[in-house]
C-alpha cells in the first residue's frame, strides 16, 4: 500500500525530467497529455487511498521510513488536487489545432503536481515546506511563460513574496523544532508531535505558530499578503490559473491547518483564531472592494479566489469538526469551480482576444459554448445550490454560531454578501442580453474539451449533498485535526 | 581616595607627565609621518618628519595679529584648546593605568574635556565674524555633535564587560585577558570608534586636512584668521588630539606594553610601545587616506550615523554574548 | 575546545554576521554588497563548522562545508552574473529611504529582534542561545532591504539576508534542521535565487533597467 504514495511524486518527476531531457524530440502526444498523466496518477492513487481508509478505518498509510504518510486528510488532498488537475489539463489539453508546448511547459506542470503531492503526503513540516516551496519554483516560469512585460512583472512579484513570505514560515518551523529539540523529541513530523504530545515551551511555540501561520498565509493569498495573487493569477496560462487558485492555495491552507493541529495541544487556540479571523476578514473585505471595480475577467476571478480563502482561513478559525469538515468541502467544491471558471476565461481570451469585462458582451448570446460552462462556474462561485460552496458556507456559517463566533460569522455573511452583488454586478452584462443588430449566429464551438467541465460542476453540484462514504471521509479527515 | 591624604598621588603625577611629554613631542611627528607617508605615495618629497616641530617654532616666534573687532575669545580660544588637549593626554591611560583618585580617567571626564577644545575652536572661528570662519565652525560643531555619541556609545560598550567606565580600567582588563581584544562587542566599537576618531580629528573622508579650497575646509577654515602664536597653539592643540585619539584606539586594539606599576624602565618601555603603536596607525591612516576621498558634507551624517549603529550594535552585543 | 574559547568563537562568528548585514543596509555598491554576502556566508559556515566540532557532529560538518559552498561561493557569483550585464548601472540609486534613515532604521530593528527573541531565549543560557538576536536582526534587515530597495538585484541580495538570518536562528537554537530538510531549503533557495537571476536580465531586456519602479503596470 505504502507504494502507492510514492506513486504520484514519483511519476510526475519521472515524466517531468523525460520531457525535458527529450528537448522537443519525443512523441507529440507526451507533450500534450503530460500534465492530464499526472493528474490521473495522483487522482487515482488519491482515490485509491480513500478506498482503503473507509475500507480500513482510520489507519494511516506510511512509507520511505515514515517520511511520507497518507491519513484520510492527506488522502483527501490527494484526491482535490488530482481532480481538480484532471479539470484544467485535460479541458485545456492542446489538440491538432493548436501549435505542441515547449517541453518546459509540461515538464513544470508535472514538477508543480509533484510538488503538490509530496506537500500533502510529508508527515514532516520541513518537507512539507520545501515542497511548498518547490510550487513557487515550479510556477514562477509558467506564471512568466508569455514572456511579456505584464508576464514578467507577475512572475517577479510572485516569486518574491511567495518566497519570502513562505521563508518567514520556515523561521516558524526552525523555532518549532528548537522546541520539540528543548523537549528532547527532536523532530518535525506532525504524526509524532499530535501522537506524543511532548511538553513543548508555550511562548517559544506561539511565536512558531504566529510566523508559521503568517508566512503560509501569504503563499495561501490571504490579506493583506494577497497582493502578488491578482497578477500571478492574471498572468498564468489558463489551465495554470486554474491549479494555482483551485488547489495550490488549499494546499498552503492545509499547511496552516497542520501548524494549527500542532500548536493547538500546547498553546490553545485563541491566539490562532484571532489571527484567522482577523485574515479571513479582512481577505473577504479587500476582495469584495476590488471586485466592485475590477475590469478583467481573471483578475476579477483571482479576487474571488481570495475571498473563498478567506471563508478558509475563517473556518479555521472557527475550529472543530463540522467548520474544517466544510472547509474540506469547500476546498473541493471551489477548486473544482475556479478550476472551470480560469479554462473558462482561458477560451474567452482565445476566441474574443480580451479579458476585458467592457469589450464582453452577450456572450451567452453570441458562444454559448463556452458561456455555459463559464456561467454555471460562476454560480458556484457565487455560493448558489445547489454547489457545495453553498453547503460548505452555511455549515462553516452554523459552526461558528455553535461555537460563540456570531459577529464574525454575520460580517462573513454580510461580506459574502456584498461580493455576491460585486461579482453579478460585474458579470452579468457580460452574459446576459444582446443587440438587435447582431445578426452572426450563436457560435457554438470550444476551443477546448467541454466534458471535464461537465464533470467537474457536476460533482461540484452533487458533492453538497454529501452522504456515506463521502460524508465519512470528510469527517475522518476533520477529526484528523481536531484529535484531542 | 586614599592616596589622596598625601596631597600628591606620586605615580599617577608621574604618569600623567610622562604622556604629556612623550605625546608633545609624538604628536607633531605622528602629523610629519603621516604628510610624508601621503608624499611619498603620491610620488612626492615631502616636507621631512621635523617639519611640523619647524612650522610651530616659527609660529610660535610671531606676534599674533588679530582682527579688528575680535574679542578676548580669540586670545583664550586657542589657549584653552591647548590645555584641554594636554589634560585629554594626561588623563588618557596611554602610557601606564595608574590614575588620580580625584580625577580619574572617566570615559565621560575624558569626552567633556575633548569637547571643551572643540567649542573653543568654534569660538574662535566664529569671533572673527568673517563668513569662512562662522561655515566651518558651524560644519565643525554638526560633526562634534554626530560625532560625541558615538564615541560616548563604543566606548561605553567596551565598558560594560569590565563594569567600569574609567578607560584605565578597560585598558588594565584587556591587558589581563587579550582574548576579549577579538570579542564582538570590542570589534564592532573599535570600528565605530575608529570611524569617530576619523572625524573628530578632521581627516579624510570627513575633512580634508591638506585642503585650502574654502568650500570644502572645516578645520582649516577656522583658523583661517588666527596667525603667529595663536595660530601655533591651535594647530599644537589639535595634532596633541590626535595623537591622543589615535593613541587610545591603538592601546585599546593592542594593549601590549602599558605598565600598571611605575618604574622608570617600564615607563620608558611604554614610550617606545606607544610610538611603535603611533608609528603603524599613523601609516595606516595615511595610506588610507590616499585611496579616499572625502565625501560631500550632506553625506558625513551618513557615515556617521553607520559608525553609531555600529556603536550602537556593540553595546547589545556585550548583553548578547553570554559570559564564557 | 574549551569552553571560554567556544563562547568566543560563536560571539565572533556572530557579530560578523551582524557586522557584514549592517554593512549591506549602509553601502550602496551592489558589488560590494555580494561580496559583503559572500563574507556573511564564510561566517555562517564557520558557525556550523564552530557548533558541529562543539558537538562532535559530523553530519553538522557535511552542513558547514554546504552552506560554506552554496552561501559562500555559488550563490555570490550567481548574483554577480546578474549584475554583469549592467552599463555602470551598479548601484542602488532609488532607495525608497535614504541610508541614514535606513541605519537608524537597522538600530530601532536591532532592539526588535531582543524583543522577539525573548522566547527563545527560554532555551536555555548557552552561548548560541545568547546569540539568537542576530539571527533575527539579520532576519529584520532582510525585510529592510527588501521593502526599501528598488533594484532587482537588491531585492536579491535582501532575500539571501533573510535566508541566512533564518538559517542563522536555524543553527543557533537547533543545530540545524534535519539534514533532508536542510538538503531541500538550500536546493530551494538555490533554485529561487536562479529564477530571480533569469527574470531580472529578462526584465532588463524589456524594461531596459533593472530598476522595480518601473514595474507598475499590473494594479487595480
Amino acid at each position: 500500500m505504502g507504494a502507492v504514495l510514492l506513486l504520484t511524486p514519483g511519476c510526475c518527476l519521472l515524466v517531468a525530467l523525460t520531457v525535458a531531457g527529450l528537448r522537443g524530440r519525443g512523441p507529440d502526444v507526451l507533450l500534450c497529455y503530460a500534465g492530464v498523466a499526472g493528474s490521473v496518477v495522483a487522482l487515482g492513487s488519491g482515490l485509491t487511498l480513500v478506498v482503503a481508509h473507509l475500507g480500513g478505518h482510520g489507519a494511516a498509510v506510511t512509507t520511505l521510513g515514515g517520511q511520507l504518510r497518507a491519513d484520510s486528510l492527506s488522502a483527501f488532498m490527494l484526491t482535490s488536487i488530482g481532480a481538480v488537475g484532471l479539470t484544467a489539463t485535460l479541458a485545456d489539453a492542446p489538440r491538432r489545432s493548436r501549435p505542441v508546448p515547449s517541453p518546459s511547459y509540461p515538464a513544470l506542470v508535472l514538477l508543480f503536481l509533484g510538488a503538490m503531492s509530496v506537500a500533502v503526503l510529508a508527515d514532516n513540516l520541513g518537507v512539507l515546506w520545501v515542497a511548498v516551496e518547490a510550487t513557487t519554483v515550479a510556477t514562477a516560469f509558467l506564471v512568466g511563460h508569455h514572456g511579456s512585460r505584464h508576464a514578467l512583472e507577475a512572475a517577479w512579484k510572485y516569486v518574491v513574496l511567495g518566497s519570502v513570505g513562505v521563508a518567514i514560515a520556515f523561521l516558524g518551523i526552525v523555532l518549532l523544532y528548537a522546541a520539540t529539540r528543548s523537549a528532547g523529541v527532536a523532530t518535525l513530523s506532525w504524526s509524532t508531535l499530535n501522537g506524543t504530545h511532548p511538553a513543548l515551551d508555550p511562548s517559544l511555540v506561539r511565536l512558531a505558530a504566529a510566523l508559521a501561520i503568517l508566512g503560509f498565509a501569504t503563499k495561501t493569498g490571504l490579506a493583506p499578503m494577497h497582493s502578488w495573487l491578482p497578477d500571478a493569477h492574471s498572468q498564468a496560462p489558463a489551465p495554470v490559473s486554474g491549479l494555482m487558485s483551485g488547489v495550490l492555495l488549499s494546499v498552503a491552507f492545509y499547511a496552516i491547518l497542520r501548524i494549527q493541529a500542532v500548536a493547538a495541544p500546547v498553546i490553545g487556540t485563541t491566539m490562532m483564531r484571532s489571527l484567522l479571523a482577523t485574515a479571513g476578514l479582512l481577505s473577504l473585505a479587500v476582495a469584495t472592494l476590488l471586485m466592485i471595480s475590477q475590469r478583467d475577467l481573471k483578475r476579477l476571478l483571482a479576487y474571488s479566489s481570495v475571498e473563498h480563502v478567506g471563508v478558509l482561513a475563517l473556518a479555521a478559525s472557527v475550529g472543530g469538526s463540522l467548520a474544517i469538515a466544510a472547509a474540506l468541502l469547500h476546498v473541493l467544491g471551489h477548486g473544482l469551480a475556479k478550476a472551470t471558471a480560469f479554462v473558462g476565461s482561458g477560451w474567452v481570451l482565445e476566441t474574443e482576444g480580451t479579458t476585458r469585462i467592457s469589450d464582453l458582451r452577450h456572450l451567452l448570446h453570441r458562444r454559448p459554448g463556452i458561456a455555459i460552462p463559464l456561467l454555471a462556474a460562476v454560480m458556484a462561485l457565487l455560493g448558489l445550490p445547489p454547489f457545495s460552496l453553498f453547503f460548505s458556507e452555511v455549515g462553516i456559517v452554523v459552526a461558528g454560531f455553535q461555537r460563540g463566533m456570531g459577529w464574525v460569522m454575520a460580517a462573513m455573511v454580510a461580506l459574502l454578501m456584498a461580493a455576491f452583488v460585486a461579482l453579478v454586478r460585474r458579470l452579468a452584462p457580460m452574459f446576459l442580453g444582446h443587440r438587435s443588430d447582431d445578426v452572426g449566429s450563436p457560435d457554438r464551438t470550444v476551443p477546448g474539451i467541454v466534458l471535464p467541465l461537465a464533470v467537474a460542476l457536476a460533482v461540484t453540484a452533487v458533492a453538497g449533498f454529501a452522504a456515506g462514504p463521502f460524508a465519512t471521509l470528510l469527517t475522518d479527515a476533520a477529526a484528523v485535526l481536531s484529535a484531542p | 581616595m586614599s592616596g589622596s591624604e598625601a596631597g600628591v598621588n606620586l605615580p599617577a603625577l608621574t604618569v600623567a607627565l610622562s604622556q604629556v611629554v612623550v605625546l608633545v613631542v609624538l604628536s607633531p611627528l605622528v602629523i610629519g609621518l603621516m604628510r610624508t607617508v601621503r608624499a611619498r605615495l603620491e610620488g612626492r618629497v615631502g616636507g621631512g618628519l621635523g617639519q611640523p616641530f619647524r612650522d610651530v617654532r616659527k609660529l610660535l616666534a610671531k606676534e599674533p595679529i588679530r582682527a579688528k573687532g575680535t574679542s578676548w575669545l580669540s586670545v583664550a580660544g586657542p589657549l584653552v584648546l591647548m590645555a584641554s588637549s594636554l589634560v585629554v593626554c594626561a588623563l588618557m591611560p596611554l602610557l601606564g593605568t595608574v590614575t588620580f583618585d580625584r580625577m580619574p580617567d572617566d570615559l565621560f571626564v575624558v569626552v567633556s574635556v575633548l569637547l571643551l577644545g572643540t567649542v573653543a575652536v568654534a569660538l574662535v572661528g566664529l569671533d572673527a565674524g568673517t563668513a569662512f570662519g562662522g561655515m566651518g565652525s558651524s560644519r565643525h560643531m554638526t560633526i562634534a555633535a554626530l560625532v560625541e555619541p558615538t564615541v560616548l556609545l563604543a566606548v561605553y560598550a567596551l565598558s560594560i564587560p569590565v563594569g567600569s567606565s574609567v578607560l584605565s580600567r578597560i585598558v588594565a582588563a584587556r591587558l589581563e585577558d587579550p582574548t576579549s581584544v577579538f570579542s564582538p562587542v570590542s570589534l564592532l566599537a573599535l570600528l565605530a570608534l575608529a570611524i569617530a576618531v576619523v572625524a573628530e580629528t578632521g581627516r579624510l573622508p570627513v575633512d580634508n586636512p591638506a585642503t585650502h579650497l574654502e568650500l570644502t575646509m572645516v578645520h582649516e577654515a577656522m583658523v583661517l584668521e588666527s596667525s603667529g602664536r595663536d595660530l601655533a597653539w591651535l594647530e599644537l592643540g589639535s595634532w596633541l588630539r590626535l595623537g591622543a585619539l589615535l593613541g587610545l584606539l591603538a592601546t585599546l586594539l593592542a594593549p601590549w606594553g602599558v605598565v600598571t606599576e611605575v618604574s622608570a624602565p617600564g615607563l620608558l618601555l611604554a614610550a617606545l610601545a606607544l610610538s611603535v603603536k603611533l608609528t603603524v596607525a599613523a601609516t595606516l591612516l595615511a595610506t588610507v587616506e590616499v585611496f579616499v576621498a572625502k565625501v560631500r558634507l550632506f553625506r558625513v551624517p551618513e557615515l556617521l550615523a553607520g559608525s553609531f549603529v555600529l556603536a550602537f550594535l556593540a553595546v547589545t552585543a556585550s548583553y548578547l554574548v553570554a559570559p564564557g | 575546545m574549551s569552553e571560554s574559547m567556544y563562547a568566543q568563537l560563536v560571539g565572533l562568528c556572530a557579530a560578523v554576521l551582524l557586522l557584514c548585514a549592517v554593512l549591506i543596509v549602509w553601502r550602496r555598491s551592489l558589488h560590494g554588497q555580494i561580496r559583503l554576502l559572500a563574507a556573511q556566508g564564510w561566517g555562517l559556515g564557520v558557525l556550523v563548522a564552530v557548533l558541529g566540532i562543539h558537538e562532535g557532529d559530523g553530519q553538522l560538518m557535511i552542513v558547514a562545508v554546504l552552506v560554506l559552498a552554496l552561501k559562500g561561493i555559488v550563490l555570490p557569483r550567481v548574483l554577480t552574473r546578474a549584475t554583469v550585464t549592467d552599463n555602470g548601472d551598479l548601484r542602488e540609486e532609488t532607495p525608497l529611504i535614504n541610508t541614514t534613515a535606513s541605519l537608524i532604521l537597522v538600530a530601532l530593528l536591532m532592539m526588535l529582534a531582543y524583543l522577539v527573541s525573548r522566547p527563545v531565549q527560554a532555551l536555555g543560557s548557552t552561548p548560541p542561545v545568547a546569540a539568537v538576536p542576530v539571527g533575527m536582526a539579520v532576519t529584520l534587515f532582510g525585510f529592510l532591504v527588501l521593502s526599501t530597495r528598488r533594484h532587482a538585484v537588491s531585492q536579491l541580495i535582501g532575500f539571501l539576508l533573510l535566508d541566512n538570518g533564518i538559517g542563522t536562528i536555524a543553527f543557533l537554537t537547533a543545530g540545524g534542521v534535519p539534514l533532508v530538510v536542510e538538503l531541500g531549503v538550500s536546493l530551494d533557495v538555490l533554485l529561487v535565487v536562479l529564477i530571480l537571476q533569469v527574470l531580472t536580465s529578462r526584465i532588463r531586456a524589456e524594461f531596459g533597467g533593472a530598476d522595480l519602479d518601473d514595474l507598475t503596470e499590473l494594479r487595480d
